[in-house]
């Protein structure tokens, strides 16, 4: 067993492409990715401006809606189907419509009425963009109160006012929510396109037949678990840290208790899916593109209640779906391991079941050299 | 051998390889049916329904009555349950079993009356679609609670004329989505994004093979003989983007604003500009193995760098430099101009020719790198 876990490093030392995909690109992935991300929350966003209405309290809310944050001006425009050709030509993705009428409604005391359009293409940055607007709405509605008030005496606000509170994740960044959940997929690949690179070397040096005794495979799972613990402590330790990402001091135990079971479910899933290529580059060709799948499958971007059924149930059977669950709950949200027992069952169900599968498909029972 | 036969003898020379080799076959036939459809189905949905929130009523009232039927009657959210403190509405929130909670304060009943009673969303932020669902929808449902506050209680205790609609009001309306479709938006962007990593990993494949097994030698094609050998793969991937089209315009129903032919073009585009990166990753590095790690990097984080749902223009100089530098930006440009809206002659122009300077740019130095090596018995085998 000894022999199989150094043959292992032995194996990623000898073999330039197998050190890239084990040891690299953790670390290449993780200046990398994040770097799309870097701003966190969309900020001037670009907005047009359509004003039919020229009026005192249309000019204010024009002044109001260039000083948010969200939101810049990029053009005042005659006509709304100026606006409309500004953002089909992907010039902006909001507009300010204010009809004609509006500052003369406000005066008589009844809601004057503005139109805001959103680019239904982008809806992250439009719904950004309007939430800017939204707020140099609700100034211009103040001060439009007041006016009113002198005539009409004061109104009664509304009763209930939201107030929202992220959770976890304070700042809302964008980065901040997607990328703790990346890493997990990148963890996942790096070593299932490593390990199966590996195999398929081995099996075209060595035969295609190549079998393994069971001391030998434990060597090569520990050694190849030893990898990916150090690729969580990689990111949990340090690029989360390095990217000011929320974390929410679980206990350490349950970090290390959870990254072990996400750990040990993706060895077993790739030494078991490592046992079908006889070519060193199949795997390659045939993984890189599940990537973009399991991280959708796992929730983070399209919320397991929207997704159907049957998909929930068939996500369990990759590591990726529970990893990333229990992983983003222990880090980003503060969870201890017994509130994602459910994840964590299903993550010693997986080890238990490609564990067989790995071992009926390696082990032969008789003594053979050692592999790789 | 001319041009001409150069070219066919190469095409039918690929398509007997991928009909003999059932992996290479399964790249571009089941997997890209599997991926695209497994990211179809499951935002098949369209817009998220049904998010389990709680209801923190410290305040036993009608308004907190009035709420939960509100929560119940919303169709984004289902009420998962009352529960007495924060604490144990945010211990349900860890573990996934809510994704936010609405806490109605004590004594909420009698502040309505001053007006602008606090009531707080709590909302687990880690997990962003849900998030924007649910904080899009309780607006609407402090709404309607506010309306039938001022219409039953509070008018029939204050001067008359003072309740009134708000002073400015907006009406909003997102274009060419009007439901604020994530499926529109995403699915029309994954598959794409799907597509080309798929097409790239086909043909660096194919390409690398040659070399790797000295194929190369008794093929000995020439500038034709390498069109040859991809055209397979244009077209089965034109064919894929063409099905990915018609699941969601056709089968969907999502509306096509601009011209499905403009959108195929930059498709094909994309494909050539793809396959002129394969050229010169496979003639540079002379390994298969490297060109498909190297692939995994270029075309595998596009969805990322694309700008697409986040901007571009926000991130760091590198990822704008790099973002740029992938075909699949200028695609998701040109598709939000042509199908979702219908933009103009010089802003579909700008994309397609953007793909285009790609496709030179890698294709003229890849073709000559990968000829080169085809000449090179001695780089052949490399692993």
């Amino acid at each position: 067993m000894w022999a199989a876990f150094q043959a292992l490093f032995a194996a990623i030392r000898a073999d330039r492409a197998a050190a890239l995909l084990l040891l690299m690109s953790p670390v290449i992935y993780a200046g990398f990715y994040p770097s799309a991300y870097t701003d966190e929350v969309v900020s001037r966003a670009p907005v047009v401006v359509v004003d039919h209405d020229r009026t005192a309290a249309s000019r204010n809310l024009i002044i109001k809606v260039s000083g948010a944050q969200q939101a810049e001006i990029v053009a005042y425009l005659p006509a709304a189907a100026e606006a409309e050709n500004w953002m089909a030509d992907g010039r902006a993705v909001a507009a300010l419509i204010i009809p004609r009428g509006f500052g003369e409604e406000i005066a008589r005391g009844t809601a004057g009425t503005v139109l805001l359009t959103g680019h239904g293409g982008y809806l992250l940055r439009a719904s950004s963009a309007l939430g800017g607007i939204g707020v140099a709405l609700g100034q211009t509605g103040r001060d439009a109160a007041r006016e009113q008030a002198r005539a009409a005496g004061p109104p009664a606000p509304p009763a209930l006012m939201l107030i929202p509170r992220p959770l976890f994740n304070t700042r809302e960044g964008y980065g901040a929510a997607v990328f703790p959940g990346v890493a997990f997929v990148i963890i996942h690949q790096s070593l299932l396109l490593g390990l199966a690179l590996l195999a398929g070397t081995a099996r075209e040096q060595m035969g295609r037949g190549l079998r393994l005794t069971g001391a030998q495979l434990a060597g090569i799972a520990l050694a190849a678990g030893v990898i990916g613990m150090l690729e969580v402590g990689w990111f949990v330790g340090m690029v989360f840290w390095w990217h000011d990402y929320p974390r929410a001091a679980a206990p350490l135990l349950d970090v290390v208790m959870g990254a072990i079971l996400f750990v040990a479910a993706t060895v077993a899933a790739a030494l078991a899916l490592a046992s079908l290529f006889k070519t060193r580059e199949r795997p390659l060709q045939l993984l890189l593109a599940v990537s973009l799948p399991l991280f959708f499958l796992a929730g983070l971007s399209w919320p397991a209640e929207a997704t159907p059924t049957l998909l929930v149930i068939a996500a369990r059977l990759f590591p990726t779906s529970s990893g990333l669950e229990m992983m983003v709950g222990l880090n980003q949200m503060g969870g201890s391991l017994k509130d994602y027992w459910p994840a964590a069952l299903n993550l010693g169900l997986l080890t238990l079941l490609f564990g067989t599968v790995a071992t009926w498909r390696w082990v032969s029972g008789k003594d053979v050299p050692p592999a790789s | 051998m001319t041009e001409r036969t150069g070219f066919r003898a190469s095409f039918a020379r690929e398509c007997r390889f991928i009909a003999r080799s059932p992996w290479d076959l399964a790249v571009v036939t089941w997997i890209p049916l599997l991926l695209c459809g497994m990211i179809a189905w499951q935002l098949s949905g369209g817009v998220i329904r049904e998010l389990p929130v709680l209801l923190v009523a410290q305040d036993e009232s009608a308004i907190s009555r009035d709420l939960a039927i509100r929560i119940e009657a919303a169709p984004g959210l289902r009420l998962a349950g009352t529960v007495p403190d924060l604490a144990s509405a945010q211990q349900l929130i860890r573990s996934h079993r809510a994704h936010a909670a609405l806490l109605v304060p004590r004594e909420t009943a009698e502040r309505t009356l001053q007006g602008q009673a606090p009531v707080t969303l709590y909302f687990n932020a880690s997990y962003p679609a849900a998030a924007a669902a649910i904080q899009r929808e309780f607006g609407a449902v402090i709404d309607a609670a506010n309306a039938r506050q001022a219409t039953d209680r509070i008018a029939p205790v204050l001067p008359q004329g003072s309740v009134r609609p708000a002073p400015v009001r907006a009406v909003i309306a997102i274009a060419w989505n009007a439901p604020a479709s994530q499926e529109f938006q995403l699915v029309s962007l994954l598959h794409p994004a799907l597509l080309h990593l798929i097409f790239m990993l086909a043909v660096v494949s194919a390409f690398g093979r040659e070399l790797r097994d000295g194929s190369i030698g008794p093929w000995a094609p020439n500038l034709a003989g390498l069109a040859g050998k991809a055209a397979p793969y244009l077209a089965v991937f034109t064919g894929w983007a063409m099905l990915a089209i018609f699941w969601l315009a056709g089968v969907r129903g999502w509306h096509f604003a601009g011209s499905p032919l403009v959108l195929l073009t930059g498709y094909a585009m994309m494909y050539l500009a793809y396959l002129g990166v394969t050229l010169l990753m496979v003639g540079g590095t002379r390994t298969l193995s490297q060109s498909l790690s190297m692939t995994g990097l270029y075309a595998g984080a596009s969805f990322a760098f694309a700008g697409a749902i986040f901007p571009l223009e926000q991130a760091s100089a590198f990822a704008r430099i790099w973002g740029n530098a992938l075909p699949y930006t200028h695609f998701a440009r040109l598709l939000a101009r042509t199908w979702v809206a219908p933009g103009s002659g010089t802003a579909l122009a700008g994309p397609i020719l953007a793909m285009l300077a790609i496709a030179l740019v890698t294709a003229i130095p890849g073709t000559l790198l990968y000829l080169r090596a085809a000449r090179d018995p001695g780089s052949w085998g490399r692993r």
